[in-house]
Protein backbone atom coordinates (compact mmCIF):
# COMPACT_ATOMS: atom_id res chain seq x y z
CA UNK A 1 0.00 0.00 0.00
CA UNK A 2 1.15 3.73 -1.14
CA UNK A 3 2.27 5.57 1.39
CA UNK A 4 0.33 8.53 0.15
CA UNK A 5 -2.97 6.51 0.53
CA UNK A 6 -2.13 5.84 4.08
CA UNK A 7 -2.03 9.52 5.13
CA UNK A 8 -4.61 10.43 3.04
CA UNK A 9 -6.82 7.43 5.04
CA UNK A 10 -5.55 8.56 8.07
CA UNK A 11 -6.17 12.60 7.04
CA UNK A 12 -9.63 11.20 6.66
CA UNK A 13 -10.06 9.25 10.17
CA UNK A 14 -9.03 12.51 12.15
CA UNK A 15 -11.31 14.78 9.58
CA UNK A 16 -14.53 12.45 10.76
CA UNK A 17 -13.31 12.01 14.56
CA UNK A 18 -11.99 15.58 15.17
CA UNK A 19 -13.74 15.73 18.51
CA UNK A 20 -13.11 12.38 19.46
CA UNK A 21 -9.44 12.83 18.49
CA UNK A 22 -9.17 16.09 20.72
CA UNK A 23 -10.69 14.14 23.64
CA UNK A 24 -8.00 10.90 23.53
CA UNK A 25 -5.23 13.77 22.62
CA UNK A 26 -6.26 15.82 25.76
CA UNK A 27 -6.58 12.44 28.10
CA UNK A 28 -3.19 10.78 26.83
CA UNK A 29 -1.66 14.45 27.80
CA UNK A 30 -2.62 14.30 31.41
CA UNK A 31 -0.89 10.65 31.17
CA UNK A 32 2.42 12.60 29.28
CA UNK A 33 2.46 15.25 31.50
CA UNK A 34 2.52 12.52 34.90
CA UNK A 35 5.46 11.13 33.21
CA UNK A 36 6.93 13.80 32.34
CA UNK A 37 6.34 15.05 35.82
CA UNK A 38 8.05 12.11 37.18
CA UNK A 39 11.23 12.16 35.08
CA UNK A 40 11.85 15.90 36.00
CA UNK A 41 11.28 14.76 39.42
CA UNK A 42 13.72 12.36 38.42
CA UNK A 43 15.97 14.39 36.83
CA UNK A 44 16.47 17.13 40.07
CA UNK A 45 17.25 14.31 42.05
CA UNK A 46 19.70 13.13 40.23
CA UNK A 47 21.57 16.16 40.21
CA UNK A 48 20.94 16.91 43.53
CA UNK A 49 22.68 13.45 44.23
CA UNK A 50 25.33 14.23 42.49
CA UNK A 51 25.99 17.81 44.06
CA UNK A 52 25.26 16.27 47.50
CA UNK A 53 27.33 12.99 46.69
CA UNK A 54 30.44 14.99 45.44
CA UNK A 55 30.47 17.66 48.14
CA UNK A 56 33.76 17.16 50.32
CA UNK A 57 34.27 19.74 52.67
CA UNK A 58 35.52 19.83 56.05
CA UNK A 59 35.35 22.86 59.10
CA UNK A 60 37.97 23.14 61.00
CA UNK A 61 36.45 24.52 64.24
CA UNK A 62 39.46 26.72 66.22
CA UNK A 63 39.64 27.06 69.43
CA UNK A 64 38.97 30.75 71.21
CA UNK A 65 41.80 32.83 70.94
CA UNK A 66 43.87 30.79 68.62
CA UNK A 67 47.00 32.86 67.36
CA UNK A 68 46.44 33.64 63.94
CA UNK A 69 49.79 33.13 63.12
CA UNK A 70 49.41 29.65 64.35
CA UNK A 71 45.71 29.66 62.46
CA UNK A 72 47.90 30.46 59.14
CA UNK A 73 50.43 28.02 59.51
CA UNK A 74 47.61 25.78 59.74
CA UNK A 75 46.06 27.11 56.36
CA UNK A 76 49.18 26.93 54.35
CA UNK A 77 49.66 22.98 55.75
CA UNK A 78 46.16 22.13 54.79
CA UNK A 79 46.26 23.36 51.42
CA UNK A 80 49.57 21.47 51.17
CA UNK A 81 47.86 18.55 51.61
CA UNK A 82 47.17 15.72 48.74
CA UNK A 83 43.53 16.09 47.93
CA UNK A 84 42.72 19.89 49.21
CA UNK A 85 41.96 22.10 47.20
CA UNK A 86 41.77 25.16 49.24
CA UNK A 87 41.54 26.17 52.83
CA UNK A 88 40.06 29.38 54.02
CA UNK A 89 40.01 31.21 57.48
CA UNK A 90 36.56 32.43 58.48
CA UNK A 91 36.60 34.28 61.42
CA UNK A 92 33.63 34.56 64.51
CA UNK A 93 32.04 37.78 63.16
CA UNK A 94 32.37 36.33 59.15
CA UNK A 95 30.72 32.75 60.32
CA UNK A 96 27.88 34.55 62.43
CA UNK A 97 27.04 37.35 59.22
CA UNK A 98 27.12 34.05 56.71
CA UNK A 99 24.69 32.22 59.12
CA UNK A 100 22.41 34.92 59.14
CA UNK A 101 22.37 35.81 55.66
CA UNK A 102 22.03 31.74 54.41
CA UNK A 103 19.33 31.40 57.22
CA UNK A 104 17.44 34.24 56.49
CA UNK A 105 16.29 34.72 60.04
CA UNK A 106 15.78 38.06 62.36
CA UNK A 107 14.51 38.56 65.68
CA UNK A 108 16.46 37.00 68.62
CA UNK A 109 19.23 34.99 66.53
CA UNK A 110 19.94 38.77 65.09
CA UNK A 111 20.97 39.58 68.40
CA UNK A 112 23.42 36.74 68.91
CA UNK A 113 27.22 37.83 69.84
CA UNK A 114 29.68 37.34 67.48
CA UNK A 115 31.43 34.86 70.07
CA UNK A 116 28.49 32.16 69.65
CA UNK A 117 30.37 31.22 66.24
CA UNK A 118 34.06 30.36 66.66
CA UNK A 119 36.18 30.88 63.96
CA UNK A 120 37.14 27.91 61.36
CA UNK A 121 39.14 26.91 58.14
CA UNK A 122 36.81 25.88 55.68
CA UNK A 123 38.70 23.21 53.76
CA UNK A 124 36.78 22.12 50.20
CA UNK A 125 38.77 19.36 48.75
CA UNK A 126 38.81 18.40 45.24
CA UNK A 127 36.10 16.02 43.44
CA UNK A 128 36.22 12.10 43.73
CA UNK A 129 38.40 12.57 47.13
CA UNK A 130 37.81 9.22 49.01
CA UNK A 131 35.76 9.10 52.09
CA UNK A 132 38.69 7.56 53.92
CA UNK A 133 41.57 10.14 52.29
CA UNK A 134 38.54 12.52 54.65
CA UNK A 135 39.14 10.63 57.73
CA UNK A 136 42.61 10.47 57.42
CA UNK A 137 43.06 14.53 57.11
CA UNK A 138 40.47 15.00 59.62
CA UNK A 139 42.52 12.48 61.99
CA UNK A 140 45.49 14.24 61.28
CA UNK A 141 44.37 17.96 61.75
CA UNK A 142 42.80 17.19 65.43
CA UNK A 143 45.50 16.61 66.62
CA UNK A 144 46.95 20.51 66.10
CA UNK A 145 46.62 22.39 69.30
CA UNK A 146 44.69 25.19 67.93
CA UNK A 147 41.91 23.23 66.75
CA UNK A 148 38.85 22.86 69.42
CA UNK A 149 37.04 20.16 66.36
CA UNK A 150 36.44 19.09 63.27
CA UNK A 151 33.46 18.45 61.55
CA UNK A 152 33.26 15.73 57.94
CA UNK A 153 29.67 16.30 57.57
CA UNK A 154 30.11 12.40 56.76
CA UNK A 155 27.13 11.34 59.05
CA UNK A 156 25.13 13.98 57.65
CA UNK A 157 25.84 13.30 53.65
CA UNK A 158 25.44 9.54 54.16
CA UNK A 159 22.61 10.36 54.82
CA UNK A 160 21.08 12.70 52.46
CA UNK A 161 22.98 10.65 49.95
CA UNK A 162 20.51 7.92 51.17
CA UNK A 163 17.63 10.18 51.24
CA UNK A 164 18.12 11.16 47.51
CA UNK A 165 18.49 7.38 46.57
CA UNK A 166 15.22 5.87 48.20
CA UNK A 167 13.41 9.65 46.94
CA UNK A 168 15.35 8.58 42.93
CA UNK A 169 13.65 4.91 43.85
CA UNK A 170 9.78 6.14 44.61
CA UNK A 171 10.65 8.21 41.04
CA UNK A 172 11.36 5.71 39.35
CA UNK A 173 8.77 3.31 40.44
CA UNK A 174 6.14 6.26 39.75
CA UNK A 175 7.65 6.86 36.53
CA UNK A 176 7.22 2.68 35.99
CA UNK A 177 3.59 2.98 37.32
CA UNK A 178 2.82 6.00 34.68
CA UNK A 179 4.23 4.88 31.83
CA UNK A 180 1.47 1.77 32.28
CA UNK A 181 -1.13 4.00 32.89
CA UNK A 182 0.04 6.32 29.95
CA UNK A 183 0.10 2.51 27.83
CA UNK A 184 -3.64 1.94 28.89
CA UNK A 185 -4.88 5.02 28.46
CA UNK A 186 -3.39 5.06 24.87
CA UNK A 187 -4.66 1.66 24.02
CA UNK A 188 -8.10 1.96 25.42
CA UNK A 189 -8.55 5.47 24.06
CA UNK A 190 -7.47 4.51 20.55
CA UNK A 191 -9.44 1.34 21.36
CA UNK A 192 -12.70 3.57 21.62
CA UNK A 193 -11.74 5.46 18.72
CA UNK A 194 -11.39 2.50 16.31
CA UNK A 195 -14.42 0.98 17.69
CA UNK A 196 -16.46 3.47 16.78
CA UNK A 197 -15.03 2.71 12.97
CA UNK A 198 -15.75 -1.40 13.21
CA UNK A 199 -18.00 -0.65 10.29
CA UNK A 200 -15.31 1.00 8.09
CA UNK A 201 -13.24 -2.26 8.77
CA UNK A 202 -15.75 -4.60 7.99
CA UNK A 203 -16.69 -3.07 4.98
CA UNK A 204 -13.08 -2.55 3.36
CA UNK A 205 -12.13 -6.69 4.91
CA UNK A 206 -15.03 -7.97 2.84
CA UNK A 207 -14.11 -5.57 0.30
CA UNK A 208 -10.74 -7.72 0.45
CA UNK A 209 -8.74 -5.19 2.46
CA UNK A 210 -5.60 -6.78 3.74
CA UNK A 211 -5.04 -6.84 7.20
CA UNK A 212 -1.76 -4.03 6.80
CA UNK A 213 -4.33 -2.03 4.44
CA UNK A 214 -6.63 -1.73 7.07
CA UNK A 215 -4.21 -1.49 9.98
CA UNK A 216 -1.52 1.64 8.91
CA UNK A 217 -3.55 4.29 8.96
CA UNK A 218 -4.49 3.91 12.42
CA UNK A 219 -0.92 3.31 13.32
CA UNK A 220 -0.61 6.79 11.34
CA UNK A 221 -2.97 8.27 13.80
CA UNK A 222 -1.95 6.40 17.01
CA UNK A 223 1.26 7.85 16.85
CA UNK A 224 0.20 11.37 15.72
CA UNK A 225 -2.17 11.26 18.51
CA UNK A 226 0.65 10.51 20.72
CA UNK A 227 3.20 12.05 19.46
CA UNK A 228 0.47 15.40 19.76
CA UNK A 229 -0.39 14.19 23.35
CA UNK A 230 3.16 14.35 24.24
CA UNK A 231 4.03 17.12 22.95
CA UNK A 232 1.25 18.98 24.42
CA UNK A 233 2.42 17.25 28.33
CA UNK A 234 5.60 18.90 27.18
CA UNK A 235 4.65 22.48 26.54
CA UNK A 236 2.23 22.72 29.77
CA UNK A 237 5.20 21.49 31.82
CA UNK A 238 7.52 24.28 30.60
CA UNK A 239 5.09 26.55 31.00
CA UNK A 240 4.66 25.53 34.51
CA UNK A 241 8.35 25.10 35.10
CA UNK A 242 9.07 28.50 33.47
CA UNK A 243 5.61 29.82 35.89
CA UNK A 244 7.11 28.45 39.26
CA UNK A 245 10.84 28.16 38.83
CA UNK A 246 11.92 31.11 40.90
CA UNK A 247 9.70 30.24 43.91
CA UNK A 248 10.64 26.86 43.51
CA UNK A 249 14.49 27.96 43.96
CA UNK A 250 13.79 30.21 46.72
CA UNK A 251 12.35 27.55 48.64
CA UNK A 252 13.56 24.46 48.08
CA UNK A 253 16.83 25.31 46.66
CA UNK A 254 17.61 27.46 49.79
CA UNK A 255 17.42 23.89 51.64
CA UNK A 256 19.39 21.68 49.16
CA UNK A 257 21.82 24.45 47.48
CA UNK A 258 20.83 23.28 44.17
CA UNK A 259 18.98 24.92 41.51
CA UNK A 260 16.32 23.33 39.57
CA UNK A 261 17.09 21.96 36.62
CA UNK A 262 14.64 21.31 33.54
CA UNK A 263 14.25 17.79 31.83
CA UNK A 264 17.44 16.74 29.02
CA UNK A 265 17.22 17.77 25.63
CA UNK A 266 17.69 13.71 25.29
CA UNK A 267 14.90 13.29 27.56
CA UNK A 268 12.11 15.82 25.55
CA UNK A 269 13.23 13.73 22.15
CA UNK A 270 12.39 10.52 24.13
CA UNK A 271 9.16 11.43 25.71
CA UNK A 272 8.04 12.94 22.27
CA UNK A 273 9.13 10.36 20.08
CA UNK A 274 7.76 7.34 22.76
CA UNK A 275 4.73 9.36 22.93
CA UNK A 276 4.31 8.52 19.06
CA UNK A 277 5.31 4.87 19.29
CA UNK A 278 2.89 4.15 22.21
CA UNK A 279 0.35 5.60 20.20
CA UNK A 280 1.28 3.44 17.47
CA UNK A 281 1.60 0.20 19.64
CA UNK A 282 -1.66 0.90 21.20
CA UNK A 283 -3.40 1.59 17.68
CA UNK A 284 -1.77 -2.29 16.65
CA UNK A 285 -3.35 -3.74 19.30
CA UNK A 286 -6.54 -2.25 19.44
CA UNK A 287 -7.15 -2.61 15.72
CA UNK A 288 -5.86 -6.48 15.92
CA UNK A 289 -9.36 -7.48 17.37
CA UNK A 290 -11.55 -6.08 14.42
CA UNK A 291 -9.52 -7.39 11.62
CA UNK A 292 -10.96 -11.38 12.04
CA UNK A 293 -13.60 -10.98 9.53
CA UNK B 1 -18.11 -7.98 -18.44
CA UNK B 2 -14.85 -7.60 -20.04
CA UNK B 3 -11.47 -7.44 -17.75
CA UNK B 4 -10.13 -4.19 -17.72
CA UNK B 5 -7.68 -3.87 -20.20
CA UNK B 6 -4.15 -2.05 -19.58
CA UNK B 7 -4.88 0.36 -22.02
CA UNK B 8 -4.57 2.97 -19.66
CA UNK B 9 -1.50 1.91 -17.83
CA UNK B 10 -2.50 0.75 -15.23
CA UNK B 11 -2.61 -3.35 -15.03
CA UNK B 12 -3.40 -3.32 -11.09
CA UNK B 13 -6.92 -4.96 -11.69
CA UNK B 14 -6.82 -8.40 -11.98
CA UNK B 15 -10.04 -10.49 -11.98
CA UNK B 16 -8.29 -14.16 -13.28
CA UNK B 17 -5.45 -13.22 -11.17
CA UNK B 18 -6.49 -14.39 -7.87
CA UNK B 19 -6.08 -15.73 -4.35
CA UNK B 20 -2.77 -13.96 -3.93
CA UNK B 21 -0.24 -11.22 -5.96
CA UNK B 22 2.06 -13.34 -8.20
CA UNK B 23 -0.36 -16.29 -8.93
CA UNK B 24 -0.45 -17.76 -11.86
CA UNK B 25 -3.97 -18.04 -14.08
CA UNK B 26 -5.13 -21.52 -14.98
CA UNK B 27 -5.05 -21.45 -18.43
CA UNK B 28 -8.03 -23.63 -18.10
CA UNK B 29 -10.11 -21.67 -15.86
CA UNK B 30 -12.33 -20.48 -18.45
CA UNK B 31 -13.71 -23.61 -19.11
CA UNK B 32 -14.51 -24.57 -15.44
CA UNK B 33 -17.84 -23.79 -13.59
CA UNK B 34 -17.23 -20.83 -11.69
CA UNK B 35 -18.23 -21.83 -8.50
CA UNK B 36 -18.15 -25.72 -7.49
CA UNK B 37 -19.45 -26.95 -3.88
CA UNK B 38 -19.00 -30.79 -3.33
CA UNK B 39 -20.61 -32.37 -0.14
CA UNK B 40 -19.99 -29.62 1.96
CA UNK B 41 -20.88 -29.84 5.54
CA UNK B 42 -21.18 -27.18 7.97
CA UNK B 43 -21.83 -27.73 11.70
CA UNK B 44 -22.51 -24.75 14.36
CA UNK B 45 -24.29 -27.39 16.46
CA UNK B 46 -22.44 -31.12 16.65
CA UNK B 47 -25.92 -32.59 16.31
CA UNK B 48 -27.26 -30.55 13.82
CA UNK B 49 -25.64 -29.86 10.74
CA UNK B 50 -26.80 -26.10 8.99
CA UNK B 51 -25.47 -27.63 5.52
CA UNK B 52 -24.69 -31.31 5.05
CA UNK B 53 -23.75 -32.80 2.22
CA UNK B 54 -24.33 -29.26 -0.29
CA UNK B 55 -23.59 -30.15 -3.67
CA UNK B 56 -23.52 -27.48 -6.50
CA UNK B 57 -21.94 -26.32 -9.82
CA UNK B 58 -22.43 -22.88 -10.91
CA UNK B 59 -21.33 -21.60 -14.19
CA UNK B 60 -19.83 -18.64 -15.83
CA UNK B 61 -22.15 -16.22 -16.41
CA UNK B 62 -25.35 -17.81 -14.56
CA UNK B 63 -27.85 -15.81 -12.61
CA UNK B 64 -28.92 -18.10 -9.53
CA UNK B 65 -31.56 -17.73 -6.87
CA UNK B 66 -30.64 -19.48 -3.64
CA UNK B 67 -33.36 -19.63 -1.11
CA UNK B 68 -35.16 -21.16 1.57
CA UNK B 69 -36.76 -20.26 5.30
CA UNK B 70 -35.36 -18.07 7.47
CA UNK B 71 -31.80 -19.87 8.99
CA UNK B 72 -32.19 -22.30 6.92
CA UNK B 73 -28.35 -21.77 6.14
CA UNK B 74 -28.69 -19.15 2.17
CA UNK B 75 -26.08 -16.54 4.64
CA UNK B 76 -24.12 -19.75 5.64
CA UNK B 77 -23.36 -20.90 2.15
CA UNK B 78 -22.18 -17.73 0.47
CA UNK B 79 -20.48 -16.98 3.88
CA UNK B 80 -18.32 -19.81 3.25
CA UNK B 81 -17.70 -18.87 -0.22
CA UNK B 82 -16.25 -15.41 0.83
CA UNK B 83 -14.32 -17.54 3.45
CA UNK B 84 -16.25 -15.39 6.36
CA UNK B 85 -16.64 -19.42 7.64
CA UNK B 86 -14.51 -22.30 6.93
CA UNK B 87 -16.36 -25.90 5.70
CA UNK B 88 -16.23 -28.82 8.10
CA UNK B 89 -16.57 -31.08 5.33
CA UNK B 90 -16.13 -31.70 1.72
CA UNK B 91 -14.73 -28.39 -0.51
CA UNK B 92 -15.40 -25.47 -2.09
CA UNK B 93 -13.75 -24.63 -5.38
CA UNK B 94 -13.86 -21.16 -7.03
CA UNK B 95 -12.00 -20.85 -10.66
CA UNK B 96 -10.64 -24.17 -10.05
CA UNK B 97 -9.14 -23.25 -6.56
CA UNK B 98 -10.05 -24.66 -3.25
CA UNK B 99 -10.90 -21.50 -0.96
CA UNK B 100 -10.69 -23.74 2.23
CA UNK B 101 -6.61 -24.37 1.39
CA UNK B 102 -6.35 -20.17 1.27
CA UNK B 103 -4.36 -18.85 4.23
CA UNK B 104 -5.05 -16.44 5.89
CA UNK B 105 -2.97 -14.29 3.73
CA UNK B 106 -4.67 -15.21 0.99
CA UNK B 107 -8.16 -14.49 1.63
CA UNK B 108 -8.59 -11.00 0.69
CA UNK B 109 -6.96 -11.65 -2.55
CA UNK B 110 -10.20 -14.18 -3.05
CA UNK B 111 -12.69 -11.44 -1.82
CA UNK B 112 -10.88 -8.75 -4.60
CA UNK B 113 -12.83 -11.56 -7.03
CA UNK B 114 -16.34 -11.30 -5.89
CA UNK B 115 -18.58 -8.77 -5.41
CA UNK B 116 -20.75 -9.32 -1.83
CA UNK B 117 -23.84 -7.26 -1.80
CA UNK B 118 -25.75 -7.44 1.92
CA UNK B 119 -29.45 -7.09 3.40
CA UNK B 120 -27.82 -4.55 5.79
CA UNK B 121 -25.92 -3.09 2.88
CA UNK B 122 -22.81 -2.36 5.15
CA UNK B 123 -21.81 0.21 4.06
CA UNK B 124 -20.36 3.47 5.45
CA UNK B 125 -22.59 6.05 6.62
CA UNK B 126 -20.94 9.14 7.21
CA UNK B 127 -18.94 8.37 4.09
CA UNK B 128 -19.93 9.71 0.62
CA UNK B 129 -21.21 8.13 -1.74
CA UNK B 130 -18.11 7.98 -3.40
CA UNK B 131 -15.77 6.95 -0.88
CA UNK B 132 -18.37 4.27 -0.07
CA UNK B 133 -17.82 2.63 -3.45
CA UNK B 134 -13.83 4.05 -4.53
CA UNK B 135 -12.76 1.91 -1.20
CA UNK B 136 -13.36 -1.29 -3.28
CA UNK B 137 -10.48 0.13 -5.60
CA UNK B 138 -8.36 2.21 -3.08
CA UNK B 139 -7.64 -1.50 -1.67
CA UNK B 140 -6.33 -2.57 -5.35
CA UNK B 141 -3.83 0.71 -5.29
CA UNK B 142 -6.01 2.10 -8.41
CA UNK B 143 -4.59 5.29 -9.10
CA UNK B 144 -6.90 8.44 -8.48
CA UNK B 145 -7.62 9.38 -11.68
CA UNK B 146 -8.94 5.41 -12.49
CA UNK B 147 -10.97 5.59 -9.34
CA UNK B 148 -12.96 8.23 -10.32
CA UNK B 149 -13.49 7.69 -13.79
CA UNK B 150 -14.42 3.68 -12.21
CA UNK B 151 -16.59 4.95 -9.87
CA UNK B 152 -18.33 7.29 -11.77
CA UNK B 153 -19.09 4.57 -14.48
CA UNK B 154 -20.40 2.26 -11.64
CA UNK B 155 -22.90 5.51 -10.48
CA UNK B 156 -23.93 5.72 -13.58
CA UNK B 157 -24.51 1.74 -14.52
CA UNK B 158 -26.77 1.91 -10.37
CA UNK B 159 -28.73 4.73 -11.36
CA UNK B 160 -26.46 7.09 -9.13
CA UNK B 161 -24.82 9.18 -11.78
CA UNK B 162 -23.67 12.61 -10.65
CA UNK B 163 -24.66 11.99 -6.90
CA UNK B 164 -21.07 10.71 -5.96
CA UNK B 165 -21.01 14.02 -3.38
CA UNK B 166 -23.91 13.03 -1.49
CA UNK B 167 -23.65 11.73 2.21
CA UNK B 168 -24.60 8.39 2.12
CA UNK B 169 -26.38 8.21 5.31
CA UNK B 170 -28.73 10.92 3.70
CA UNK B 171 -30.03 8.22 0.80
CA UNK B 172 -33.28 6.41 0.84
CA UNK B 173 -32.71 2.27 1.80
CA UNK B 174 -33.04 1.62 -2.42
CA UNK B 175 -30.37 4.32 -2.90
CA UNK B 176 -28.03 3.02 0.15
CA UNK B 177 -28.53 -0.60 -1.48
CA UNK B 178 -27.97 0.55 -5.08
CA UNK B 179 -24.64 2.27 -3.60
CA UNK B 180 -23.27 -1.46 -2.13
CA UNK B 181 -24.25 -2.87 -5.31
CA UNK B 182 -22.18 0.11 -7.28
CA UNK B 183 -18.85 -0.98 -4.53
CA UNK B 184 -19.78 -4.36 -5.69
CA UNK B 185 -19.14 -4.02 -9.11
CA UNK B 186 -16.95 -1.38 -9.42
CA UNK B 187 -14.27 -3.99 -9.28
CA UNK B 188 -15.28 -6.44 -12.08
CA UNK B 189 -15.30 -9.32 -10.22
CA UNK B 190 -16.12 -12.53 -11.41
CA UNK B 191 -19.23 -13.77 -9.17
CA UNK B 192 -21.26 -11.47 -7.32
CA UNK B 193 -23.16 -12.88 -3.99
CA UNK B 194 -25.74 -11.37 -2.61
CA UNK B 195 -27.11 -12.04 0.47
CA UNK B 196 -31.06 -10.74 0.53
CA UNK B 197 -30.22 -7.79 -0.81
CA UNK B 198 -33.82 -6.56 -1.21
CA UNK B 199 -34.23 -7.92 2.58
CA UNK B 200 -34.75 -4.35 3.76
CA UNK B 201 -36.92 -3.22 0.72
CA UNK B 202 -40.47 -2.67 -0.57
CA UNK B 203 -41.53 -4.77 -3.00
CA UNK B 204 -40.80 -2.64 -5.66
CA UNK B 205 -37.42 -1.52 -4.79
CA UNK B 206 -36.80 -5.00 -4.76
CA UNK B 207 -37.65 -5.90 -8.30
CA UNK B 208 -36.05 -2.55 -9.26
CA UNK B 209 -32.86 -4.05 -7.32
CA UNK B 210 -33.48 -7.29 -9.05
CA UNK B 211 -33.45 -6.21 -12.09
CA UNK B 212 -30.09 -4.32 -11.74
CA UNK B 213 -28.49 -7.17 -10.52
CA UNK B 214 -30.16 -9.21 -13.78
CA UNK B 215 -28.47 -6.28 -16.26
CA UNK B 216 -25.42 -6.91 -13.91
CA UNK B 217 -25.57 -10.43 -14.92
CA UNK B 218 -26.09 -9.77 -18.68
CA UNK B 219 -22.97 -8.52 -19.12
CA UNK B 220 -21.37 -11.77 -18.30
CA UNK B 221 -21.10 -11.24 -14.30
CA UNK B 222 -21.74 -14.55 -12.66
CA UNK B 223 -24.74 -13.71 -9.97
CA UNK B 224 -25.97 -15.83 -6.81
CA UNK B 225 -28.85 -14.17 -5.33
CA UNK B 226 -30.24 -15.15 -2.12
CA UNK B 227 -33.57 -14.82 -0.70
CA UNK B 228 -36.28 -15.92 1.19
CA UNK B 229 -39.04 -14.46 -1.03
CA UNK B 230 -40.68 -16.37 -3.16
CA UNK B 231 -42.33 -13.41 -4.76
CA UNK B 232 -39.43 -12.04 -6.18
CA UNK B 233 -38.11 -15.51 -7.11
CA UNK B 234 -41.58 -16.20 -9.17
CA UNK B 235 -41.54 -12.97 -11.11
CA UNK B 236 -38.25 -14.53 -13.05
CA UNK B 237 -37.17 -17.66 -14.61
CA UNK B 238 -33.66 -18.23 -13.39
CA UNK B 239 -32.44 -21.77 -12.09
CA UNK B 240 -32.68 -21.93 -8.20
CA UNK B 241 -31.66 -23.65 -5.56
CA UNK B 242 -33.71 -24.35 -2.36
CA UNK B 243 -31.98 -25.13 1.18
CA UNK B 244 -33.84 -27.37 2.93
CA UNK B 245 -33.28 -29.12 5.82
CA UNK B 246 -29.46 -28.85 5.39
CA UNK B 247 -29.63 -29.66 1.57
CA UNK B 248 -29.39 -27.80 -1.52
CA UNK B 249 -32.20 -28.91 -4.17
CA UNK B 250 -33.16 -27.48 -7.57
CA UNK B 251 -35.90 -26.33 -9.35
CA UNK B 252 -34.35 -25.65 -12.90
CA UNK B 253 -36.74 -23.64 -14.40
CA UNK B 254 -37.65 -21.07 -11.57
CA UNK B 255 -41.07 -20.85 -9.63
CA UNK B 256 -43.32 -20.30 -12.54
CA UNK B 257 -43.68 -24.06 -13.13
CA UNK B 258 -42.49 -25.11 -10.06
CA UNK B 259 -45.24 -27.47 -8.22
CA UNK B 260 -43.48 -27.10 -5.06
CA UNK B 261 -42.00 -30.63 -5.21
CA UNK B 262 -38.02 -30.90 -5.66
CA UNK B 263 -36.06 -32.95 -8.35
CA UNK B 264 -33.43 -33.98 -6.64
CA UNK B 265 -29.73 -33.04 -5.45
CA UNK B 266 -28.15 -29.43 -6.76
CA UNK B 267 -25.16 -29.98 -9.43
Amino acid sequence: MELKTVVSRAKRGFREDLRLYLVAVSSLAVAFLCLAGALLAIDNMSVLADQWGTSRRMTVYLRDGAALKDVEELRVLLEGLPGVERAGYVSSAEARRKFLEQADLGGDLAALPADAFPASLEVELLSGVAVQRLEDVSARVARFGVVEDVETYRSWFTQLESLVETGRGVAGALALLVILCALAVVGNTIRLAIAGRRSEIEVMKLCGATDAFVRWPFVVEGAVQGFAAAALALLVLTVSYVALRSDIDATVASFTGVRTVFLHPASLVALLLGGGVMGAIGSVFSVRRYLAI
Amino acid sequence: MAPPSDQDGSNIVRPFAFFRAGARTDPNSPQKPILVLEDVYKYHRPDMPTLRGVNLVVERGEFLFVTGSSGAGKSTLLQLVYRAQTVDEGRILFCGREIDRLTDQSIPFLRRNLGIVFQDFKIVPHWTVFENVAIALEILSMPRRLVRSRVSEALDRVGLAGRGDERTEKLSGGEQQRVAIARAIVTEPALILADEPTGNLDPHLAVDILTLFEEINATGTTVIFATHDHSLISKRNHRIISIEEGRAVEARAGLRGWSGRVQSAAG
